[in-house]
């Protein structure tokens, strides 16, 4: 695995100042995410795993500490630097897969494709994602499985660093749902992708690389996973 | 039921900015229903109660002269059931600042309760037939009063029979006749300074003009269910010795035909008006609640599942539609009692009617309270049908995405292709929602034609001014004199310093009979080769005068149904002498905008009179800087009747115009508001069925910006052509309202500017702009962060 490091988190906080309480979502956190990693994040309800990942994403501001993205400092950075930042080197994607339902799972990953400067070709994404002859269909037309997959392929398209999974198994059936990871699991190994899972899964953690335990808003522990099971062999 | 009460307000709460709006509609529409429709009931109440308590005319006959004998005779015609014989002449006064003013002067018999057409006393006291001092004692009506400043006590100088009479103004007083004071058709609007009626009792008029013993007007009440034909003929059977020169209805008064086309107008609007808003308001009404509860449909699962039945979870979504008409009648009746008042002071400056017409008609808001709660019901009932067809068990399974449907644009494969998938997107959005996108439409449309409505009179007035007194005519004094006099008078006149141009006209009132029936008009004598005053075609093109033959009024034209190339016989109605007959041919029809008159050349009206190079009048026009030099020149001249001024006239146009500047301003304010809110809502809903999809799109990284693009995309292709089709709407709908008021004394163009139909257009820009401002500020508190809030 390249140790070359992408991104450096140190000593992260986010709180959330709710009139009089003050919600510590996350409390002082520093990680470093490695380039070309399956990094797994796991914890349970509440405990600041997506305050984390939305951090990493650009979604949300850090309210102290620092972030460097191959040396930019992503904790200074405004509104819009953030949207760009998103826009050029970040996938999301969501347990709910909040496709466009007025356009087609080609013409999602198209939208997706305009904003940026080199992408795939949506049909390169699609057949990826194993759903090329579904692409004039609409979000309504496709299993949640499925829509997941164009959700992925959504992602996949601006060809990210950085492709960011909160919870993407959590709506989905056992079954569909290992398909899924096998899905990133393959981008990360063909496509040499960092991926980031965030999931209350515990059984998910075995196909990372690198897993990450947090607990209420805190990181517990950091574990090295010498052989990472795949996807298809894990259980739940 | 307290928490269903507390989940209203909530929910309320929730989409304040679409409640709010939809009651400003509401308030909106019952405010100018109560206003229009407070107007016309008190208008109309007060017309009729006018026209008991003073014994209103059915009809009016005017002779040269009878004795007050035929009084009795008419009386015994079958269907009369009361008969006035009176003077009523025009004269001159001559003002104390050497201006000339005309007073109709009408006489009274005493005790004037029982007449026809008797009066109201306003203020000061009433005539007295033998005043102490031997002197003429009168009334005046009190737009003449105040116009000219006068007191109690003063004294004004009035001409008949030629000679001059000192006249004492005692009171002001109103007839049922004179609610709308104008001297005839020709006018458009009063002059209260030149022209005014002054009230004299019966003896003193039959000195004043020498007519001992007699009457030169007859006028009656018909019994109701009479044979009017019949009676009309009969009356005019006994009048025919003395010279018949006129005889019309009740609906061709003019004041009464003013009163009632205002009152027709009103009619119309308090209708049509208040229900465009109104059911705009039900519609959107109709689509939020639709809306809501296919959102809410999972939460009516468990009320259903937890056992609240069909009925209260009904009554709950429709008490919604029902608070938004609660809340938009109250305002709608509290501006809508303020928009009565203020039509009733503006009524009550054009009218002259004794009641006051203000006032809260608690009939009308009690009403309006029923229409508003009908809309909240109507609305909210049918749109919670689908609440009956929801399953508890159901419900609680999620919803898969809304469907897609394909756009009809998708047919269009060469253009299709080309759009970009946010073009796509939002094709396929709008066409999804077609009960939304048919609302929004129909609202836009509504607005955009409603700005149109409200603009076009002031351009309809502008041409007809422009007609009026630029085409048709372009004189700046008109006189008529005393008698006829002979051509090589005017130029006495003419030789005044400062006239530019003096032209000779001969005005000829006579009886026009074809195929037995018969229509009083107006024979304007001009010379062919004038330029001041001309008659006009439809198109307001003016026609030559021909040396032989007549222009006929559109007016007799349309009572007699004559055509050009027909023969009409010509009787004269000169109220003097013999009357003369003669035939003439139909050259054209005049469509002047007003006066209506027929023209003949000045050679072809003596030759009707066997006479020669006789005038009654002229028209002059003048270099302005000696204006005044010659009006004071004129006034002074004794053979003078009257002196009218063009100016005069388009001032008191212009003022009349200008006072209807905040009806035209409230009217433009309430159309923009219905576009605004039609467009927030549309937005609004659009956006908050979306809001996950949007922010989703943040989080691939669109800017706020471009999302916010992607919303105007959907609003563009539904807001440019609604504007568009708004502009040939807002036309039909003027026409539609010309087309219900009956006033056939003036023919009123519908005349729209293009540059009003930019103006309306760029009005629809505004409100699209500010609705889709004010609903898009959403964009910039999308929360991306929700987007991770699972449900793990
Ligand atoms: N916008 C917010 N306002 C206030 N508290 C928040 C907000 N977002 C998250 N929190 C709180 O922060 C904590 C961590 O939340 P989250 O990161 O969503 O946890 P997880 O994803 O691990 O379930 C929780 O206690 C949550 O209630
Ligand atoms: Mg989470």
């Amino acid at each position: 695995m390249d140790t070359e490091v992408l991104m450096k988190l140190n000593n992260v906080t986010k709180s959330y100042v709710m009139g009089e309480v003050t919600v510590e979502a996350l409390k002082e956190t520093t990680l470093d995410i490695y380039s070309g990693e399956l990094l797994v994040i796991l914890g349970p309800s509440g405990s600041g795993k997506s305050t984390l990942l939305n951090i990493i994403g650009g979604m949300d501001k850090p309210s102290s500490g620092e972030i460097i993205f191959k040396d930019r400092n992503l904790s200074k950075a405004s509104d819009h630097e953030l949207t760009l930042f998103r826009r050029n080197e970040i996938g999301f994607v969501f347990q709910f897969y909040n496709l466009i339902s007025d356009l087609t799972a080609g013409e999602n990953v198209e939208l997706a494709a305009s904003l940026v400067k080199n992408p795939l070709t949506s049909q390169e994404v699609l057949t990826q994602v194993g759903l090329a002859d579904r692409i004039d269909h609409f979000p309504s037309q496709l299993s949640g499985g499925e829509q997941q997959r164009i959700s992925i392929a959504r992602a996949m398209v601006k060809n990210p660093t950085l492709l960011l999974c909160d919870e993407p198994t959590g709506a989905l059936d056992y079954q569909t749902g290992k398909t899924i990871l096998g899905l990133l699991k393959k981008a990360q190994e063909l496509m040499g992708r960092t991926i980031i899972i965030v999931t209350h899964n515990t059984a998910i953690g075995e196909i990372a690389d690198r897993v990450v335990r947090m607990r209420s808003g805190s990181i517990a522990e950091i574990s090295l996973n010498e052989s990472p099971v795949p996807p298809e062999r894990i259980e739940w | 039921m307290k928490v269903l009460t507390h989940r209203l307000w909530h929910t309320i709460k929730g989409s304040l900015g679409q409640f709010l709006g939809m009651a400003v509609i509401i308030a909106v529409g019952i405010s100018l229903y109560i206003g229009i429709t407070t107007a016309f009931f008190n208008l109309g109440q007060s017309q009729e109660a006018f026209y008991k308590d003073n014994n209103f005319a059915d009809y009016y006959f005017y002779v040269v002269r009878a004795p007050e004998s035929i009084i009795r005779q008419v009386e015994a015609v079958p269907g009369v059931t009361l008969v006035t014989g009176r003077i009523q002449k025009d004269i001159p006064v001559f003002k104390d600042n050497q201006e000339r003013a005309t007073v109709r002067l009408t006489s009274y018999p005493l005790p004037i309760e029982n007449e026809v057409n008797s009066i109201q006393l306003l203020d000061g006291r009433l005539f007295s037939e033998y005043p102490a001092d031997g002197g003429i004692e009168v009334l005046v009506d009190p737009g003449y009063f105040d116009a000219n400043k006068l007191a109690f006590g003063d004294t004004i100088n009035i001409v008949a029979e030629n000679k001059k009479y000192p006249v004492k103004v005692v009171g002001t007083a109103t007839g049922p006749e004179f609610t709308y004071i104008m001297k005839d058709a020709s006018n458009m609007v009063p002059d209260y300074e030149t022209f005014g009626i002054m009230m004299v009792p019966h003896n003193q008029s039959q000195e004043l003009f020498n007519l001992p013993g007699q009457v030169n007007q007859v006028i009656v009440q018909l019994a109701p269910g009479a044979d009017i034909d019949q009676a009309v003929k009969a009356i005019k059977d006994i009048l025919a010795p003395y010279g018949n020169l006129a005889s019309f209805p009740r609906k061709d008064q003019l004041s009464h035909a003013a009163l009632d086309a205002e009152l027709s107008g009103l009619d119309a609007i308090s209708g049509f008006l208040p229900l465009i808003f109104l059911s705009i308001a039900a519609g959107i009404q109709f689509v939020i609640l639709r809306r809501m509860i296919k959102t809410q449909r999972t939460q009516i699962g468990i009320m259903k599942a937890i056992g609240f039945d069909n009925r209260q979870i009904i009554f709950h979504f429709s008490s919604y539609a029902i608070m938004v008409c609660v809340v938009g009648a109250t305002a709608g009746i509290v501006f809508g009692i303020f928009m009565a008042s203020v039509f009733s002071d503006m009524y009550a400056m054009f009218f002259n009617l004794p009641q006051a017409i203000g006032g809260i008609n608690y009939e009308v808001i009690l009403y309006s309270l029923m229409l508003s709660l009908g809309v909240g019901v109507l609305a909210g009932f049918t749109a919670s049908r689908p609440i009956l067809s929801i399953s508890p068990a159901e419900s609680m399974r999620s919803l898969p995405p809304s469907k897609s449907s394909r756009s009809l644009l998708e047919n269009l494969p060469g253009f299709w292709n080309k759009l970009s998938s946010s073009w796509k997107m939002a094709f396929r959005t709008i066409s999804r929602n077609r009960l939304r996108l048919l609302l929004t439409m129909a609202g836009i449309v509504s607005a955009v034609a409603l700005l149109i409505v409200s603009m076009f009179t002031n351009d309809a007035v502008d041409y007809m001014m422009d007609q009026h007194f630029n085409q048709e005519s372009s004189y700046d004094y008109m006189l008529h004199f005393n008698q006829p006099v002979k051509e090589s008078e005017l130029l006495n006149i003419s030789r005044l310093e400062g006239v530019e141009l003096i032209e000779g006209i001969f005005s000829l009132p006579v009886r026009v009979h074809y195929n037995s029936r018969t229509s009083e008009d107006l024979l304007m004598g001009i010379n062919p080769s004038n330029t001041l005053k001309h008659p006009a075609k439809e198109n307001g093109v003016v026609i030559p005068v021909p040396d032989e033959g007549v222009i006929i009024s559109r007016k007799s034209a349309e009572r007699l149904g004559l055509k050009v190339g027909d023969a009409v016989q010509v009787e004269t109605l000169l109220g003097m002498g013999q009357a003369h007959y003669a035939d003439i041919k139909i050259t054209a029809i005049n469509y002047q905008l007003f006066g209506n008159e027929s023209y003949v050349s000045l050679q072809q009206a003596n030759k009707i009179l066997n006479e020669s190079n006789l005038l009654t009048g002229a028209v002059m026009k003048v270099d302005s800087v000696y204006a005044s030099y010659i009006e004071s020149e004129l006034s002074d001249m004794t053979g003078i009747n009257s002196i009218v001024s063009r100016q005069k006239e388009r001032d008191n146009i212009m003022s009349l115009m200008d006072s209807m500047i905040y009806m035209v301003s409230t009217m433009i304010m309430f159309s923009v508001i219905l576009g605004f809110v039609i467009i927030y809502n549309s937005v609004v809903m659009s956006f908050n069925e979306r809001k996950r999809e949007l922010a989703s799109l943040l989080t691939i990284g669109f800017t706020r910006k471009e999302v916010s693009s992607i919303m105007w995309k959907e609003t563009i292709p539904q807001a440019i052509p609604s504007i568009l089709l708004g502009l040939p709407a807002g036309r039909l709908l003027a026409e539609l309202y010309f087309g219900s008021v009956e006033f056939d004394m003036w023919y009123m163009p519908v005349i729209i500017y293009p540059s009003s139909y930019v103006l309306a257009a760029l009005g629809g820009l505004v409100f699209v702009l500010l609705g889709q401002w004010v609903a898009g500020r959403g964009i910039q508190k999308l929360d991306i962060i929700e987007l991770s809030k699972n449900m793990d």
